[in-house]
């Protein structure tokens, strides 16, 4: 070869001693490559862009230092050595280097023990590194449903990079920061799953080390059923539905999505079952409805005799009145639709989506579903719905179903705007904004200018006030609940912070609309400022007490808001649990009491509901069914369908299941009917039926005491306050 | 119940029947003729009101069984039991002029005595313990919870321990998720009194992240250096949480386990000092369980003699009320 004339374009040099001839401009590692010499590399991929950024491609071109093959063009009568001492040594010492970054074994190695920089290491004899490890941690994020991100397992390669850009045209991942800061970043920094990455997979299949690594199939029981029909990638994309989604997304899940066909009368879910997916009906109709009692529970009797003994019944809205129970017409479930609360039936079709705050957030099952024709749907996990709610097509096709179907049901199950005009609820439809939010994101700041209104469509809201001693939480949102007409009606400005509890999403009413509508109905405007004007004087009530009593001390004991405490004292408690039984006793055998919970000096707060700061219980309960009174109490209106997650959200177990019988469909015989047991959330209702609760009645040792805590504590810490 | 003020209006009442009661007797043994005895008007009353304050005095344990029924309030039935109790005594002395008589009424007289008797023993223990239980034990549980939350300590231990010398190699239960074990939550953040995290929506997971007690840092210490924390733990400080009342514990005593911590403290570099803190912690929890269950046999076991007593009395003071009018 050397004694013939080199051709124009092209280029002759020598490899490890053997003459090759490539095309003038290639890469000294493509010239190896293509003569059947491999370098070892670690950032470059034949279809991206070489960087040289991870220098394991380290070669001797003849020049005063080593040279990264990668990026290093030839020149004729180059000479490449790819293996000699020299090249060993400085490739094992990057290989060190890197190791000491990076955490052995990282998530890909336990996995499927393919790490790139793990294998070279091992292939280079490299069992413990040299240098000392990275003492800070870069962190992980899990933001996302579909990848994982462990920063501390990045070695900067920027594959990732360079596949969202340049093979996926994305551009979301980017380079942050310096030295030991540096990192791959989404967007601006955001988290993964807040940024505006598509979850493509791109960068996953790029990485090197288990940086980026796929989040796995969440349960993939839904495949393994015998009447699942598993699809795989290819197929899948055929689906309408499916049209723009990331193949390889598709293929890393394959499982998540299996599509399921039910005769006419079989059970999809069922209501207050804990599941993890959300059904697509392709084909067919369904019935959604609530089979739980539509009543709460009552517990009565003893006021009328010595000897007559307490029963609980369940009784409906209608037989017995409590104060400040929702007159809603409609019940929120996790569907297009709500159901009525005279009949709590309704029907789905093709097209619809359901479940979908089950599979997003794992709440459980707030309807049961059931098929009234032969139907045909898609189940899904949380991370395909959440591709395919990115997906434009698909969430263009959810949201028009919401609009057509749901939102005025949902517009007019708040009671001020049942009186809205047709017209302008058409126009509403129209005008109105949907919009998502993720866990934390904030929807409004305290403070900031007010110029919209909102209706929580999916998801929990957490409304919130800043004071000195701290954050204070005055309310939980669910699905029909509203918030913004403060600001709106008052002075322009937010005055709390909302913040998404989980997947939220909200129904956008802009101030524009909002002011037309107070003007054109004058009962929504006087609705709403009514409201409006409770929502404050309330705020101002819990102002004047944080005036009052030390709120560091109220609000880290979560005592600030009770309305009544069971408080026993320890000095003259003997520990007997008659308090206990005597709740029992008075609940058809359902305590509402735990002798537990909080101290304060020798005064034990007893696990009794104390109506606290922080609401936990009313997170995630699929109905919206537990609530607070404006006087803070918690109410669980009669839609409870007895999953029991407000029972296991309560930090105090305050929250208690009273089982019933009741009298349901059959659902193994159509048309006949069954008893069955049905729970209701109960808690603690201070036996208002009875002139004193009955564990204060029933304790013999003087230790039990109802008391008004601001009253109690104020004395106790010696603020002057009267008993 | 406490001895306190409140005790006052009953304390008063069953003097004036005391005092009123004694006179009457006096009165009656001074005129009577023959000698005072049982049988007579005034010993068949004394008698009988003695044997009516006892039955209302164990009458206090069929009310507790019926807590809801509005008979009275249970605070009112027990200052009765207390003090109508204790008249009885004098009462069924007045009845037999204070003769013990025959076997079947020297075994009654005994009986009452010891039955009095373990009540103010009770009444005593009872005025007094809880306020030792609450200064003693302020990280008390209740009694039925101890068995799980040392479980849930010895686990804690286990995971602090094996974050700074390695795997100990000890079996773990099912709570390794748990937070923190033990005690009222009153010591502990609001979102860790959640406990197990499992089931609970994941929203509330989110926004109580920050609060949540970390899980322990892993700072791993090499053999060498982790060697004196090893040993304690594994020869005294998890023996002590296996079994807290066992004779011999050097650490169910605070102050000889201050002396081990402290040694042991100034054996282990400062990174795995506070994971040595939250051991002590754990101990000294651990040590507050067991004087709670002490406390708590002391405050209720004493009934176990008590009330078989008492119901043997009213069944033996009947069939005596029975066998002496009919015979």
């Amino acid at each position: 070869m050397a004694t013939t004339a080199t051709p124009p374009g092209l280029v002759d040099l020598v490899i490890d001693g053997k003459p090759v001839r490539v095309p003038a401009g290639t890469s000294v590692f493509d010239a190896a490559r293509m003569n059947g010499v491999t370098i070892p590399t670690l950032c470059h991929l034949q279809n991206e862009t070489p960087v040289g950024v991870c220098r394991l491609c380290l070669v001797e071109a003849g020049g005063r230092v080593l040279s990264a093959a990668c990026v290093r063009p030839v020149d004729p009568g180059m000479k490449v050595v790819t293996n000699s001492d020299k090249v060993l040594s400085a490739r094992k010492t990057v290989l060190e280097l890197l190791m000491s970054d990076h955490p052995t074994p990282c998530a890909r190695q336990q996995h499927s023990g393919d790490c790139e920089l793990e294998t070279q290491a091992h292939a280079a004899g490299i069992k413990q590194a040299r240098f000392a490890k990275r003492s800070v941690a870069r962190g992980r994020d899990e933001s996302s449903l579909a990848i994982a991100v462990d920063h501390d397992a990045c070695i900067l390669c920027d594959r990732c990079i360079r596949g969202c850009d340049e093979i996926k045209n994305n551009f979301v991942l980017g380079r942050m920061g310096k030295g030991y800061s540096a990192g791959i970043a989404f967007d601006l920094n955001s988290p993964m799953g807040e940024s505006t990455c598509i979850s493509c997979g791109e960068c996953m299949v790029s990485c090197p080390t288990g940086a980026l690594t796929n989040r796995g199939v969440v349960g993939t029981a839904i495949a393994k059923t015998t009447d699942a029909q598993v699809f795989d990638a290819e197929e899948l994309l055929q689906i309408p539905v499916f049209k723009g989604v990331s193949g390889t997304f598709l293929e890393l899940n394959t499982g998540a999505i299996v599509k399921r066909k039910f005769r006419a009368g079989e059970l999809i879910c069922k209501e207050g079952d804990f599941g993890s997916t959300a059904f697509y009906i392709l084909e067919g109709r369904a019935q959604v409805s609530i089979s739980t009692p539509i009543a709460h529970v009552k517990t009565d009797g003893g006021a009328k005799g010595f000897f007559k003994k307490l029963t609980s019944s369940l009784v409906s809205r209608t037989e017995d009145k409590r104060d400040e129970e929702r007159r809603d017409r409609t019940i929120p479930i996790d569907a297009s639709v709500d159901l009525n609360y005279g009949s709590p039936v309704a029907e789905l079709g093709a097209g619809d989506l359901f479940g979908e705050m089950t599979c997003m957030n794992f709440y459980p099952r707030s309807a049961t579903v059931r098929a009234v024709s032969d139907v045909v749907a898609y189940e899904m996990l949380r991370n395909v719905l959440d591709i395919m709610l990115k997906n434009k097509s698909f969430r263009a096709q959810i949201d028009a179903n919401y609009r057509r179907r749901a939102l005025e049901n949902h517009l007019r199950g708040v009671p001020m705007f049942a009186d809205l005009a047709p017209d302008f609820i058409e126009h509403l439809k129209e005008s109105v904004e949907l919009q998502r939010f993720s866990p934390g994101q904030m929807i409004t700041r305290q403070g900031d200018p007010a110029d919209c209104f909102y209706l929580v469509r999916i998801g929990f809201v957490k409304i919130s006030e800043n004071y000195p001693g701290g954050e204070l939480v005055l309310a939980y949102l669910s699905r029909g609940d509203y918030f913004g007409e403060i600001g709106l009606l008052g002075g322009g400005v937010r005055t709390a912070t909302c913040t998404a509890l989980d997947h939220v999403e909200v129904v956008r009413i802009s101030g524009d609309d909002f002011r037309q509508m107070i003007e054109r109905f004058p009962t929504v405007r006087a609705g709403l400022a009514a409201v409006a004007e409770e929502r404050q004087q309330a705020n101002q009530q819990r102002m004047q007490m944080l005036q009052t009593v030390p709120i560091d001390q109220f609000l880290s004991q979560g005592l600030m808001e009770a309305q009544s405490l069971l408080v026993l004292d320890l000095e003259n408690c003997t520990r007997c649990d008659a308090c206990v039984n005597a709740c029992a006793d008075a609940h058809d055998g359902v305590t509402r009491l735990v002798r537990d919970g909080l101290r304060f000096d020798q005064y034990l707060v007893a696990t009794s509901c104390r109506q606290c700061r922080d609401p936990l219980c009313m997170v995630g309960c699929p109905v919206g069914s537990i609530r607070r009174r404006n006087s803070l109490e918690v109410i669980i209106e009669d839609w409870c369908i007895g999953c029991g997650l407000c029972a296991r959200n309560c930090p105090y177990g305050n929250i208690n299941l009273h089982p019933f019988e009741v009298i349901v469909d059959d659902p193994e015989h159509a048309g006949r009917k069954k008893a069955a047991i049905k729970q209701k959330a109960t808690s603690c209702d201070l036996c208002t039926h009875l002139k004193e609760p009955s564990c204060v009645y029933a304790c013999p040792h003087d230790a039990a005491h109802r008391v008004d805590p601001k009253t109690f504590f104020s004395e106790m810490l010696g603020q002057g306050s009267t008993k | 119940m406490h001895m306190d003020k409140t005790q006052r209006g009953w304390a008063f009442a069953s003097l004036i029947i005391f005092a009123a009661s004694t006179v009457g007797y006096v009165i009656y043994a001074l005129s009577a003729t023959p000698a005072p005895s049982g049988g007579s008007v005034v010993g068949l009353f004394f008698g009988i009101t003695g044997f009516g304050f006892m039955i209302f005095a164990a009458l206090l344990g069929a009310r507790k069984r019926v807590p809801v029924w509005r008979l009275g309030r249970a605070q009112a039935w027990m200052r009765g039991h207390l003090w109508l109790g204790l008249l009885s005594l004098p009462m069924i002395l007045f009845h037999g002029a204070f003769h013990f008589g025959g076997i079947m009424t020297q075994v009654l007289m005994w009986m009452l005595i010891a039955t009095v008797g373990s009540g103010l023993f009770g009444a005593v223990l009872q005025n007094y313990l809880p306020r030792t239980m609450t200064t003693d034990a302020p990280l008390e549980t209740i009694y039925d919870e101890i068995g799980n939350v040392r479980t849930l300590l010895r686990e804690e231990a286990d995971r602090d321990v094996e974050s700074v010398c390695g795997p100990l190699g000890l079996s773990h239960g099912q709570t390794e998720e748990a937070q923190r074990a033990g005690g009222f939550t009153a010591m502990r953040p609001l979102a860790a009194a959640a406990g197990a995290r499992g089931m609970v929506a994941p929203a509330i997971v989110a926004s109580t992240s920050t609060a949540v007690a970390a899980a322990p840092e892993i700072i791993l210490l090499t053999e060498e250096e982790s060697a004196p924390l090893r040993s304690f733990y594994v020869n005294e400080m998890r023996p002590f949480l296996e079994r807290p009342g066992e004779r011999g514990q050097a650490l169910s005593r605070p102050d000889k386990a201050k002396l081990a911590f402290t040694g042991v403290r100034t054996m282990l570099p400062a990174v795995a000092h506070s994971a040595l803190a939250d051991l002590e912690d754990i101990c000294d929890e651990a040590r507050q369980l067991r004087k709670q269950e002490q406390l708590h046999h002391w405050m209720h076991y004493w009934l176990l003699f008590h009330i078989p007593l008492s119901l043997a009395l009213i069944l033996l003071g009947a069939m005596h009320a029975v066998m002496a009018l009919r015979y």
